[in-house]
């Protein structure tokens, strides 16, 4: 991506290019292991307008790569290769299955005179690999998610049903990678939670029950209000992926109808129905239709030991959604989507405008969020919670920071600083915007706070960030 | 006490044990195994001891925190840390692969990172350097220690001889050449490890009242000859004078990396008795040409105190070897050897911080007399910190603070980083650099006013760590040259021994 510099100088302008994907693929080492054979190797490339030989060479300077680092520790190979001009980072995420993202560095073209063609810098400093090789990390979970594992395709229906898999995934998968602003929170995966207080998350609990009884067919149950997470029946993997899915591409491609206008066309999805605003966002849009064909998406989980497959079932009322998880060898039929509807359509209602009013109360005994002040990232490794007052909007598109990239970047130096050990430890740093960054970790907790006080000294910042912990997080994280 | 079974095929030298405070053997050989193998996992490698027969298939090979390997464009074996190079010459191919793949498709191989290991890529002309470290530290500083290694094989042979050797023959064979001086890599490597004048790019001064320091320079000003171009003073691999001609120097200066070089040459050396004279090439103040060194120590049998004249002339040894004579003349009327050998290093607890634990301080290039040559200072270790164990692991902690400090992308001012064993904190100024590292449990409060205290103290100190001035001197063959002119080679006397 291309973005204009604002520094001009008399008409020249500096060009900034952004990280950008170049190319990713997938092979297996085992499927085109003689000479002349290693086309065979290939089950996945994109672009895939490139030559069959170089695509070839690519693939064969990955392995001499991972052989070569295997020479020193035959059980943690390579897991990203440096290049002036680009990055690629290495994921084995079942035996031999290898996966490779190759990023283009960013770079800044600078005009020459007299016709001369751009000098090119390179920056690689730009790129931190902890949060790309999550990004990778990622499109293994979500091909999971919903294709399940490599090696089930390749049992069931040999090379051609993987590589059809493949192709169809990652096709479209791999258009909502936004490599320029991936960061922190790529790293982590959380998952952000809806703050409740006790009655209404036992409301929520004995909804959840009674659905699950009255509806036997459902094996799990997830439930969501404004994009945030309550509860979950699945595994913490799972759910993580699953999350990412709901809030950046399923719900943002629903918007509520009875926020639209009288005569919006999002109107008559809701027409007809007065006694509650249930809807679903997979399988019938209209329910009314007796002709209209319908399917659920499918979804794997647990893949480590029962590997189910199953129907994913998200059903929503004005702000809050559940997903319903039922066996998919079950036919799912409109009598189930009809009973499911008048069951939970009604309940899910008052439910989530109770959550609202709660919410409310809330708000106002609490006062204004205290919050905005502080620019904060929180992540519970526990639990995957997940909090940032620095990020506004999280959608499939963007994510936009209220920070500048390099003290984003600089919370990667000191995440990447914390994996090093397994201890509790503090970061303090003063960069040279005289932002303040601290840093700290706490039995498996994070918390990164960014200040903009050019002034104050490190007591100032220090007790600043105790201020925050006392109020914000119940002095989880000990400070002197 | 352990068995002799224990030494297994290691070759134990005396003076190479480490001993910990508890007196006992240190914990990563009490690790090795009837069979005399490494057990796993240990990171540290004891130093001295010879690796070149290693078989490169063993564990404890695989094992070593950092290999390092010299090839040639044509992938031919030069040099390798630990393992005979010859058995990894297939290996080499490999690596020589990569860098070649890369290049053809118009771009540049840097690094390769895994988990355990960092492996870094330089080319030099026609030498490739390869990095294979197992310490987590930065690219740049891997880099920068291999561009070290390039540089002591240029010290060697100049550069210029190099580049021509391999544009005759593109598959020559440099260990030819360098037969012998593995000895002078490995002992780069070790040290760079364990001494911070590598990643801090100065050098460490021998604290001397300045009046002492004064003296001595002036017995090396006096004892001039034609083509003596520099004098060094040195113990312990510490400066403690260097004096310069005037009119060679005008525009160029006397780097750090090129001293650390000709210390290790001398270190590795390890002569008693009588002297040298040997070529030797700085590379970062000429790449082309050599010097001739003539090496003595001033106080035999002990040999503490070294002198180093450097001379542009090949033939200048009687004439270079009696300025030694008169600065010994020198030294023994005024007991000079005493000054030195009466030099008090000092301990943090000299300063009277309690809890600060140990620290590096280089004062800025901006001060013009600290312009002419990057300085640092430190105590001598204290006892949690005597072991060469804990001594890299607190190196490589300072080491990891100097690279996010100093990133090009995102520096930073000040770095404070609390942590189990010690709390650290990187500071830079327009006036100084310093590394700190306090007790784990301090606080803030402390950790800034101890910081206070003991900038007060560098302060009051300073003309005692510190060289504050760079005497020249003038050699009679080129009275009254002004700076305008530029000698020519032939005039100085500078020519390449090839």
């Amino acid at each position: 991506m291309l973005m204009i510099s604002p520094r001009m100088a008399s008409g020249m302008q500096e060009k900034q290019y952004t990280p950008s994907l170049l190319s990713f693929f997938i092979y297996n080492p085992k499927f085109g292991p003689r000479e002349g054979e290693e086309e065979k190797k290939i089950l996945f490339y994109h672009p895939i307008e490139i030559e069959k030989n170089e695509k070839i060479r690519n693939v064969g300077l990955c392995e001499a790569i991972v052989q070569f680092t295997r020479t020193f520790c035959p059980t943690k190979p390579a897991k990203s290769l440096h290049t002036q001009k680009n990055r690629q980072f290495f994921h084995e995420p079942e035996e031999n299955y290898w996966m490779v993202m190759v990023v283009r560095n960013p770079m800044v073209e600078k005009p020459n005179k007299d016709g001369k063609p751009p000098t090119v810098e390179y920056q690689e400093e730009e790129i931190i690999d902890s949060v790309y090789g999550s990004v990778l990390q990622q499109c293994y979970c979500m091909y999971k998610l919903f294709n399940g594992t490599f090696s089930r395709a390749f049992e069931a229906g040999g090379v051609e049903l993987l590589t059809q898999k493949l192709e169809k995934f990652f096709y479209r998968y791999l258009q909502t990678l936004h490599l320029q602003s991936c960061d922190l929170l790529d790293v982590f995966g959380g998952i952000s939670f809806f703050p409740l207080d006790k009655m209404t998350y036992l409301k929520i609990q004995s909804f959840v029950n009674r659905v699950e009884e009255s509806l036997s067919l459902v094996k799990y149950t997830a439930f969501l209000y404004n994009d945030q997470l309550i509860w979950s029946g699945l595994e913490q993997d799972d759910m993580r992926t699953l999350y990412k899915y709901l809030t950046t591409s399923l719900f943002p491609r629903h918007t509520e109808p009875e926020l639209a206008g009288k005569d919006s066309p999002l109107r008559p999805e809701v027409a007809g129905n007065l006694l509650h605003y249930g809807r679903f966002l997979t399988g019938p849009a209209n329910l009314k239709d007796p002709d209209a064909k319908f399917r659920f998406p499918r979804i794997f989980v647990n893949t480590e030991d029962s590997y189910e497959e199953l129907h994913l079932i998200v059903y929503k009322a004005m702000s809050a959604a559940v997903c319903f998880m039922v066996n998919a060898a079950v036919d799912l039929n409109r009598e189930f989507c009809e009973q499911l509807d008048s069951l939970v359509g009604p309940q899910l209602t008052l439910l989530a405008s109770d959550i609202c009013e709660q919410f409310n109360i809330n708000r106002r005994i609490s006062g204004p969020e205290k919050e905005p002040q502080f620019k904060f990232i929180y992540f519970n490794q526990m639990n995957l919670a997940e909090k940032s007052t620095i990020h506004m909007r999280k959608t499939s598109s963007v994510s936009l920071t209220s920070v500048h990239p390099d003290l984003m970047k600089i919370l990667g130096d000191i995440n990447c600083d914390f994996a090093r050990v397994d201890e509790d430890e503090e970061i303090i740093v003063k960069a040279m915007t005289d932002y303040w960054v601290v840093g700290k970790k706490s039995d498996q907790r994070e918390l990164y706070v960014i200040l903009n006080q050019k002034n104050a000294n490190l007591i100032e910042v220090n007790e600043e960030v105790k201020r925050l912990c006392a109020t914000q997080f119940n002095n989880i994280f000990f400070l002197d | 006490m352990h068995s002799s079974d224990n030494r297994g095929s290691w070759e134990f030298h005396p003076e190479d044990t480490l001993t910990e405070d508890t007196g006992n053997f240190p914990s990563t050989l009490a690790q090795v195994n009837f069979s005399g193998q490494k057990k796993a996992g240990s990171a540290v490698d004891v130093p001295g001891l010879a690796y070149r027969n290693e078989d490169i298939m063993s564990e404890s090979w695989r094992k070593h925190r950092k290999h390092v390997f010299v090839l040639s464009e044509a992938g031919k074996p030069i040099y390798s840390r630990y393992g005979n190079e010859e058995a990894l010459s297939s290996a080499m191919g490999v690596m020589m692969a990569l860098v070649s793949f890369v290049q053809a498709g118009g771009n540049m191989i840097q690094s390769i990172f895994s988990d355990e290991h960092t492996v870094v890529f330089l080319q030099k002309g026609p030498l490739v350097f390869v990095s294979v470290s197992a310490t987590r530290q930065s690219e740049q500083q891997l880099r920068s220690e291999l561009l070290h290694v390039y540089h002591q094989i240029v010290s060697m042979l100049t550069q210029a001889s190099i580049n021509r050797i391999f544009e005759r023959r593109k598959n020559f064979d440099l260990r030819r050449l360098l037969f012998g001086s593995e000895k002078v890599l490995d002992g780069l490597l070790d040290v760079m490890d364990s001494d911070p004048s590598f990643f801090l790019s100065a050098v460490q001064c021998l604290p001397l009242p300045s009046s002492s320091r004064d003296a001595l320079s002036h017995i090396l000003q006096k004892a001039i000859t034609p083509d003596l171009v520099f004098s060094f003073l040195i113990s312990n691999n510490r400066l403690v004078s260097v004096v310069q001609e005037k009119t060679v120097l005008e525009d160029a200066r006397l780097k750090p990396s090129d001293l650390h070089l000709l210390f290790n040459l001398i270190r590795v050396s390890a002569f008693q008795a009588g002297e040298i004279w040997t070529p030797i090439c700085l590379p970062l103040f000429n790449p082309d040409c050599y010097f001739y060194a003539y090496v003595a120590y001033l106080d035999p049998p002990e040999c503490t105190v070294c002198l180093v004249l450097l001379s542009t002339d090949k033939e200048a040894f009687y004439a270079v070897a009696e300025c030694k004579r008169k600065i010994e003349e020198a030294f023994a009327s005024q007991n000079a050897l005493q000054w030195v050998a009466n030099t008090q290093l000092y301990y943090v607890n000299d300063i009277g911080v309690a809890n600060l634990k140990h620290f590096l301080y280089k004062p800025s290039k901006v001060l013009d007399h600290y312009r002419q040559m990057p300085q640092f200072t430190c105590p001598e270790m204290e006892v949690g910190y005597r072991s060469q164990q804990e001594r890299i692991r607190l190196l490589d902690l300072y080491r990891n603070m100097y690279n996010r400090i100093h990133c090009s992308s995102r520096p930073l001012k000040l770095i404070y980083h609390s942590a189990g064993k010690e709390t650290l904190l990187a500071w830079v100024t327009s006036k100084f650099e310093m590394f700190a590292c306090f007790t784990p449990l301090v606080t803030k409060k402390s950790a800034i006013s101890e910081l206070t205290k003991l900038l007060r103290w560098l302060k009051k100190e300073e003309d005692r760590l510190f060289i504050c001035q760079l005497p020249r001197y003038s050699t009679a063959l080129h009275p009254g040259r002004s700076s305008t002119d530029r000698p020519n080679t032939s005039d100085t006397g500078l020519f390449s021994l090839l």
